[in-house]
Formats: C-alpha cells, structure tokens, sequence
C-alpha cells in the first residue's frame, strides 16, 4: 500500500494538514502579545525622542505615558508623531530612511514645533555591524542629537567630525555608518522641510 | 532504552561525533549569533529542541512515511518546528528576537537538524532519536559558547553583557566581525581534533 501512488500525496497532505493546524493554533494566541510587543517597542521609541520616556517603567507606564502626550500626525502623505502638552503642539517626530552599510536603516527624528531645533533621534530598524555601526542604537550617540540648532539652514543640518563645523561625533571603528547616518539625517530633513513650507 | 545507551549517545554528540568540530556542519550559524554569549545561548537552546522534537517526531512517523517522499516530510516537520519558536521568541523574547534576526528562520536549514533525522531517526526508535537529537544541539551550543566567550570577552570586554575588563582594556574590533569566528573556530577544532587524534594513537599502541 505504501508504495501505491495515491497513499503518499494523502500522506504529505494529512501531515501538512496537522502542522498547519497546530501553527495556525500557536499564531492566533500569541497574534496580540505580538502586535503589543511591536506597538510598545514603537512606543518607547517615540518617547525618547521627546525625552519623556518614564525610566525603569513598565509596559503600561509607557502606553499610558504615549497614550497621554502623543497623536499621530500627518504631514502631506509624511506620517510621523506629535507631543502634545497643555493643549499645544510642543514637537514633532517624523520619519527618516534611507541605505545604511548593510541594510536600510529607519527611524525618527524629533523637531520643536517651530522646526528649528532637532531634538532627538531613535532608530526602528538598522542592521549595522554589533559593537561598531551598531552603536547608533546606543544613548551615548542618540544624546548628541538633542537640541541641535538648525534655524536658517536648508541643507546639511547635521555635519559629522572631522568635518570643520561639525555637531556631531561619528562613531570610531564605525565610519561608513556614521556617515549613512549624517546622510540620511540630512536629506530626510531637506525634503521635509521643503515640504511644510 | 538504558542508562548505557543514553550515556553513549550523549557522549557521541556532545565529544566524538560533535556536529561542529568533528562532522563540520551547521558552522554558518555558529559564525553569525557568536558575537554575544546570550545570542549564542538562546541559538543554541532553540536549535537543541528543533532537533530534538523533530528527530521525535520523523521517528514516530517513519513507519508510515514512504521512503521516496521522507526528506519532504523531514523538511515540513522541521520548518514547523522553528516556526514555533520563531513565534515563541517574536511573543515573549522580542529583544532577542530582534537580537538573532534572520538567523532564527534559518535553523531550517541548518544540516544538524537534517543530518540527525536522516542519519539516525529515520531508523531508531523515538526516544534514542530524541536525545540524540538533543545531545547534537548541545554539542553546537558548548561550541558556540566556547566561541562566543572569546568573542565578546575581547571585543566588548564583557561575559553574557556584565562588563569583566576594565574599558581601559583596548576592544579588538576583529572580535566582533564575523570574521573572528573563522580563526577561533578553527582553533578550536585544532585543539580538538589534536587530542581526539592523540588519543586514537594511544589506544592503537596499547592493543
């Protein structure tokens, strides 16, 4: 019987069947503690950049926290976030992407609602080598962004040492990426800023 | 199954038959998550329950498998299984997730998995298949451990992410590049192979 031709397709197809099941089972649990884990992971990063992010705080803290002080806002087709405090628009958080060392970085970066000041930066997804490039991730390079005057200007915002002028250190061991960074920084701002005005 | 029998069949995965070292498969991974101890650890744990559950499983089913259509099955049992921990890991590890990446969904098609369902449970009971299975996966992961203790001691100065070396020590940058996997691997197999050989030699003059 086994080797008949009929037995081994109802065979593969009865076992496709159970595994099937059995993951469509696993998915539709876990479905939502997933989706919160990405929404919070969205979340936290947002906060940062408006530096309101509650230290050492729970899940809960931080959806309360963003659930409080931050809409979404919308921008000619550009989605980014809004931090609303007593009322008024106090910053914005807008999207910037672009070609990293080895793969597409994304992230946000933050602007005082009178877009000249940068205010913050948080990167969503980068996958830069760990311990170098990677390093973007890490608060010691993300700080350098806070409160970066960028009044009057319309192009390279942000300059990266060793460059005369600079306002930002690039990473050692690390310079490809610092410069993808530098770069995506400063044309995602050119294009939107052309764009609000 | 005995207490002998498991004891040979873990010391077969574990020293004499170890995936790495001696057969030399499934090294892409263990060259890819060894930059940190905690990746590696979690790699190594998830590849030693693919393993294991789905030598359990192709042995369960190989008395109703055809043979010409096995190596589908074998591959649909593990796929299945590393999904369940992709999704496991994506719900409640999801920094670890991010952490491992890619290299999750590859389990797949590391040849540990494949090598051990076709080469053993595909003809031995299930539960001789399971610890086998399992003895394989914890032999990649005390390589993996091995290898990535050195890696992250010399470039991030710290074991499992507590900081040991003072940051006055210079990191070596190689460590974190893949590419220091290649040279410490290789060591290691050196060093091991170099005993195993010695060893063989030595119970050769004996007799």
């Amino acid at each position: 019987m086994k080797n008949s031709f009929i037995y081994p397709i109802i065979f593969m197809a009865l076992v496709t069947a159970v595994f099937i099941a059995v993951l469509a089972g696993l998915n539709f649990v876990t479905a939502d503690t997933i989706a919160f884990n990405k929404q919070i992971q969205l979340q936290q990063k947002i906060l940062y950049i408006f530096d309101i992010l509650p230290e050492g705080g729970s899940e809960k803290d931080i959806e309360r926290v963003f659930n409080d002080n931050v809409i979404e806002k919308e921008w000619g087709g550009v989605k980014g976030f809004a931090l609303v405090q007593g009322g008024r628009e106090k910053a914005y958080a807008v999207p910037i992407s672009g070609a990293g060392l080895w793969g597409s970085i994304t992230g946000y970066i933050g602007l005082s609602n009178d877009y000249t000041k940068i205010i913050g930066i948080e990167f969503v997804t980068q996958s830069e080598t760990p311990g170098l490039g990677g390093r973007i991730s890490e608060n010691s390079y993300k700080n350098q962004y806070r409160g970066i005057d960028i009044s009057g200007k319309t192009d390279n915002f942000i300059i990266s040492s060793p460059q005369p002028g600079s306002n930002i250190d690039a990473i050692a061991g690390a310079t490809q990426t610092s410069a993808a960074v530098v770069k995506i920084v400063n044309e995602n701002l050119k294009a939107f800023l052309e764009e609000v005005e | 199954m005995t207490g002998k029998e498991a004891k040979k069949i873990f010391t077969k995965g574990i020293l004499t038959d170890n995936p790495i070292l001696v057969q030399v498969i499934g090294i892409c991974s263990a060259l890819a998550v060894t930059n940190l101890m905690m990746n590696s650890l979690i790699m190594g744990i998830a590849l030693s329950l693919v393993t294991a559950f789905s030598s359990l499983t192709v042995s369960l089913l190989k008395d109703h498998t055809p043979k010409h259509i096995r190596m589908m099955v074998q591959v649909l049992i593990i796929s299945a299984y590393v999904i369940m921990v992709d999704i496991y890991l994506k719900a409640y590890m999801p920094d670890m997730s991010k952490a491992l990446g890619p290299y999750v969904g590859l389990i797949i098609t590391n040849c540990i998995i494949m090598g051990r369902a076709e080469g053993f449970a595909q003809s031995n009971p299930p539960l001789p298949s399971f610890f086998d299975g399992l003895a394989s996966g914890l032999g990649y992961t005390f390589v993996l451990l091995a290898i990535s203790f050195i890696r992250e001691i010399l470039g991030f100065g710290s074991i499992f992410g507590i900081s040991i070396i003072p940051s006055s020590f210079t990191r070596w940058t190689l460590m974190v590049m893949p590419p220091s996997a290649f040279f410490i691997l290789a060591c290691i197999m050196w060093i091991f192979n170099n005993r195993s050989i010695k060893k063989q030699r030595e119970g050769v003059e004996k007799k």
